[in-house]
């Protein structure tokens, strides 16, 4: 300890924040050496401003650390709430995103085999990220379901949240399985309109029933449909040009639909909801 | 204004009718669900929780009635629950854990949301373990941090299912002074099949067997319910609904005496396994 001490003035400044770098350094590099001068300061400063920055300080050693695709999302311009909801989903982690990928890899192979697997190929393609909506909603790959579900956070919010982060992250798989196939390249994105119509009528039933009944119904019938004129070469039926508009109908049909009853309906998450 | 009030639920799992017209209220401080496993408290639970509507019959919660979906959004935010099976995401850190329900709690504010979060974990001795991996904590430890989120946000109405299971001794201890803490200026709905825990924490209980409420009022009246129905004797007696041998070597009867026995006073235990005992004796207080 020194016989010098801070005076003053240069106390008052410095912790108002007011003081000059240089003073600054100083006053800090003395004021922990100098308990008398420690003493003095503690009167000058002001609780409420010690107490945010204790807070801050005690936030940003313990808040959560974020995950990559928190961050990422953070870039983009998502909320951090949002964000978190969005690291939560169950579809988004690895096995079942290899799983999707594997699934239309050995399809897109099939089809450099064998043309008939093509066709097939387009049929194959919702189905991954209609799935991949259901299994975010599936009880028993979602832990927290049942909490959820007594939470007053918004369904049909969650719901839109975790529909946007599957298809952000399963549509880009599809297509870079479709861009693998042999000849035209429309079908690389003919698939994309009628994955559009399917997913929004089936977020639109889930005021009638489950998103997993929703996405089994909606998938069921694709299937039943679209298999046997595929089969039969009749491709149009499902991906012509009249069938694209019908598609891009169904999204946008499903989609005002749910945005003019977002406030009275109920979105049913799970079974008992 | 009662904060719980069901009457006449009934709910059905395809032919299984797990709830037969059952009725029940509650108010401040903790309520108890008694009965054994199957018995349908997990189902009425999941109906003050929300999660479940019933077939038949009303549910009134915190003066709202949650079927509609205004009052149900407005009963959750002033709710807190603890499911039966309450899981975790594997990664997830507590403190992680409990923000995430923060938010679904519509706790959207980083600063304030955080700060909530460190206190529901002070509260239930969780500091220690908060930046651990909910997955690297024993059960008893992962239970607590189902409590944490279920208190967040400080809820006038708290459903707990079962949530004392799986603990040790020390541990159902510790959980009950939470829970009795918990109770003090608010409601408190839970479930067991421990007549210790209800004995210990709950000032009104109902004993659901079969998916009917046999016995709503207070410890001590389903106490009653056995007065002069237990009794020691040397053997197990042929007149016994029930009987054990204690650790003294003498067994205890539960059932209709015969003549010149000697009476014991009886517990909330015996009153409840008289009541398991004789299905067709049902008292509504």
């Amino acid at each position: 300890m020194t016989g010098w001490h801070l005076d003053q003035e240069s106390l008052r400044r410095y912790s108002q924040g007011v003081a000059s770098p240089v003073l600054a350094a100083s006053a800090e590099a003395h004021l922990v050496k100098c308990a008398a001068c420690r003493d003095v300061i503690s009167s000058y400063v002001d609780a409420r401003r010690v107490e945010a920055i204790w807070r801050e300080v005690v936030d940003r050693v313990d808040a959560p650390r974020r995950t990559w695709p928190e961050r990422m999302l953070a870039r983009l311009g998502v909320g951090e709430a949002t964000a978190r909801l969005v690291a939560a989903t169950p579809t988004l982690r690895g096995p079942w995103l290899l799983a999707v990928a594997g699934v239309l890899a050995l399809a897109a192979w099939a089809a450099q085999a064998d043309e008939r697997f093509l066709q097939m190929f387009l049929v194959v393609a919702p189905l991954g990220p209609l799935a991949g909506v259901a299994v975010a909603f599936a009880g028993g790959l979602d832990p927290t379901r049942e909490i959820g579900l007594a939470a007053p956070y918004s369904g049909l919010r969650l719901l839109l949240i975790r529909t946007a982060a599957v298809l952000a992250v399963t549509v880009p798989i599809v297509a870079a399985a479709g861009l693998a196939l042999p000849g035209s390249k429309w079908l690389a994105a003919a698939w994309l309109l009628p994955t559009a119509g399917l997913i929004c009528t089936a977020l639109a039933l889930t005021s009638r029933m489950t998103p997993v009944v929703a996405v089994g119904v909606v998938a069921g019938a694709w299937v039943l449909v679209t298999a046997p004129a595929t089969v039969a070469g009749h491709l149009g039926v499902a991906f012509g040009i009249g069938a694209q508009f019908f598609w891009l109908a169904g999204a946008i049909g499903g989609g005002a639909w749910l945005a003019v009853t977002r406030n009275t309906i109920t979105i049913r998450l799970g079974r008992s909801a | 204004m009662t904060t719980v009030s069901v009457h006449g639920a009934t709910k059905s799992f395809g032919r299984t009718r797990a709830l037969d017209s059952v009725d029940l209220d509650a108010d401040p401080g903790v309520t108890g669900l008694l009965g054994p496993n199957g018995a349908g408290k997990t189902t009425l639970l999941r109906m003050i929780a929300t999660v479940l509507v019933p077939d038949q019959g009303t549910v009134s919660l915190l003066g709202r009635d949650p079927a509609r979906p205004a009052d149900r959004t407005g009963i959750r935010r002033r709710l807190g629950y603890l499911p039966q099976d309450a899981g975790f995401h594997r990664g997830f850190t507590v403190f992680e854990f409990v923000d995430y329900v923060a938010i679904l709690k519509e706790m959207t504010d980083r600063r304030t949301r955080h700060d909530e979060v460190r206190r529901v974990i002070a509260l239930t001795g969780l500091e220690s373990v908060s930046a651990k991996r909910i997955r690297a904590l024993s059960g008893g430890m992962r239970r607590r941090v189902g409590l944490a989120q279920a208190l967040l946000g400080d809820p006038d109405l708290l459903v707990l299912d079962e949530p004392t299971v799986g603990l040790d001794p020390e541990q159902r201890l510790r959980f009950r002074e939470m829970i009795s803490q918990a109770g003090e200026g608010r409601t408190v709905v839970l479930s067991s099949h421990q007549t210790e825990d209800i004995t210990a924490l709950c000032g009104r209980i109902a004993v659901i067997h079969q998916g009917r409420a046999r016995f709503v009022g207070t410890p001590a009246e389903l106490t009653e319910q056995a007065a002069g129905r237990v009794w020691t004797d040397t053997q197990r007696s042929p007149d016994a609904l029930t009987a054990w041998r204690t650790g003294d070597g003498v067994y205890r009867n539960v059932g209709d005496p015969p003549a010149g026995v000697e009476l014991i006073p009886p517990t909330l235990e015996d009153a409840y396994l008289l009541l398991m005992s004789e299905p067709e004796l049902e008292v509504t207080r």
